[in-house]
């Protein structure tokens, strides 16, 4: 086998040589049996890939897209919806409520956080503040995104869609002071919650964890990289937010 | 390029496509459910298993939040994974240099966890997929996989044409290596 050669195989093979580096190819692999055999080789390759079956998740994802969806309408104008107990001492909420439930409960449970990171006292340079805001396409409803204290919302939007709604630090002092209450709140309330939405929080909270880690390890590569800083604190956000309204259902039903 | 599973003009599919930009949610689970296979194997393929089921769901919201923009230009199916592939790619971007990705390694040949060749070719050509270094592995299955050219692929990764050949056939001679056992 002659590396000179079969580093030209691919490009021959897809028909992307020259007419007279393709007759150069095809008079070396007349003559040479090791190389003609790696062209078969990658031809069985080729013909596999493009065969290759499509397979569906193991498990269905449905659940979680329709959740976030339903966040993001039941966060427009309008078109909340109501939340309220059941009233058996086990309680079921269907994902809709869940998510129309944590739109509310954002607005109600913001401080949670603030007040666990004042108790102990910790500053932070880092101090970001969560407001609801329109995304780029304003047309699917709105979603949550995090802001610089300073930034200005968008030109147009009134100032009653932007009303500050938490004040989070998230600097590991305080970020995990306030993961570790919500997380001993939520144990101590998650036995009122039925066994589907457990799961589905403790899914989403692994989901969210390994997103954490793998900002956390590129970062530790590329120290300077703004966009990845800001990846960790939104996903940082994202488990907050999740705790707290997990942890707000839970004791909802007292 | 063509996509297989693209959607017949006039097809329920199509209709499906234009109540989901409606906000019709019962129109875009059944959206879901045809094309999600692909789309997670995409991204499964592309990323990793860990990182198949979260980035499924980011593109199908994702989906939801810019219907209104379809056109209807192309098939339903061919938007849907072109989308797909930028949300993939923006999600390598965020967690690796795509110039030291790139780096043409002649030693990478030698590197590759190399398993035995088995009987049971499709387990195996996923896991060889797997094992493929990321920068071919992206090329490759951009390329021999989802059909697209390569100066497509050299468009959405910014990155030269030679550069994606030479990742291409990395990949194949790592398959071949992979598969065969040597």
């Amino acid at each position: 086998m002659h590396q000179e050669w079969t580093d030209q195989l691919s490009d021959y093979l897809d028909g992307e040589l020259p007419a007279e580096e393709r007759e150069a190819v095809e008079a070396h692999l007349r003559a040479c049996a090791p190389c003609a055999a790696v062209l078969e080789d990658l031809k069985r390759i080729v013909a596999r890939a493009a065969t290759v079956a499509a397979r569906p998740p193991d498990a269905d994802l449905w659940a979680g897209i329709a959740a976030r969806i339903e966040a993001g309408t039941a966060s427009a104008p309008g078109r909340v919806m109501p939340f309220s107990p059941r009233e058996s001492r086990r309680f079921t909420f269907t994902l809709p409520q869940l998510a129309a439930a944590a739109a509310l409960l954002i607005a109600v449970s913001g401080g949670i956080a603030w007040n666990a990171a004042e108790r102990i006292g910790a500053s932070s340079s880092s101090v970001a503040v969560a407001q609801p805001v329109q995304t780029a396409d304003a047309g699917r409803g709105a979603d949550l995104q995090v802001r610089p204290e300073s930034a200005a919302p968008a030109s147009g939007t009134g100032a009653a869609d932007f009303a500050r709604v938490e004040n989070v630090g998230l600097a590991d002092a305080q970020y995990d002071a306030a993961v570790a209450d919500l997380e001993k709140a939520l144990q101590a309330g998650r036995g009122r919650l039925d066994a589907s939405t457990v799961a589905i929080v403790e899914h989403n909270l692994q989901i969210i964890d390994q997103a954490i880690n793998q900002a956390r390890d590129a970062l530790a590569g590329d120290p300077a990289n703004s966009y990845l800083s800001s990846h960790l604190v939104e996903a940082r956000r994202r488990k907050l937010d999740l705790l707290r309204r997990a942890t707000a259902l839970a004791t909802e039903t007292d | 390029m063509t996509l297989s599973g693209e959607t017949p003009a006039g097809s329920g599919l199509d209709s499906d496509v234009a109540l989901a930009a409606g906000g019709d949610q019962s129109a875009f689970e059944r959206l879901y459910r045809t094309h999600v296979a692909r789309i997670h194997s995409l991204t499964r393929r592309m990323l990793s298993s860990q990182e198949a089921d979260e980035v499924t769901q980011d593109i199908f919201v994702r989906t939801w939040q810019k219907l209104g923009q379809f056109r209807g230009d192309s098939a339903f199916s061919t938007w849907l994974h072109r989308l797909a592939v930028n949300v993939v790619i923006e999600r390598r971007r965020s967690f690796a240099i795509q110039r030291d990705r790139m780096t043409d390694d002649p030693t990478a040949l030698d590197l590759l966890t190399v398993g035995p060749a088995r009987a049971d070719l499709k387990v195996d050509f996923e896991q060889a997929i797997d094992q493929l270094p990321p920068g071919a592995r992206e090329i490759f299955v951009l390329h021999d996989v989802e059909g697209y050219k390569h100066r497509e692929i050299a468009v959405m990764l910014e990155i030269a044409t030679g550069t994606s050949k030479r990742q291409l056939h990395r990949a194949r001679m790592l398959m071949r290596k992979h598969l065969s056992g040597d």
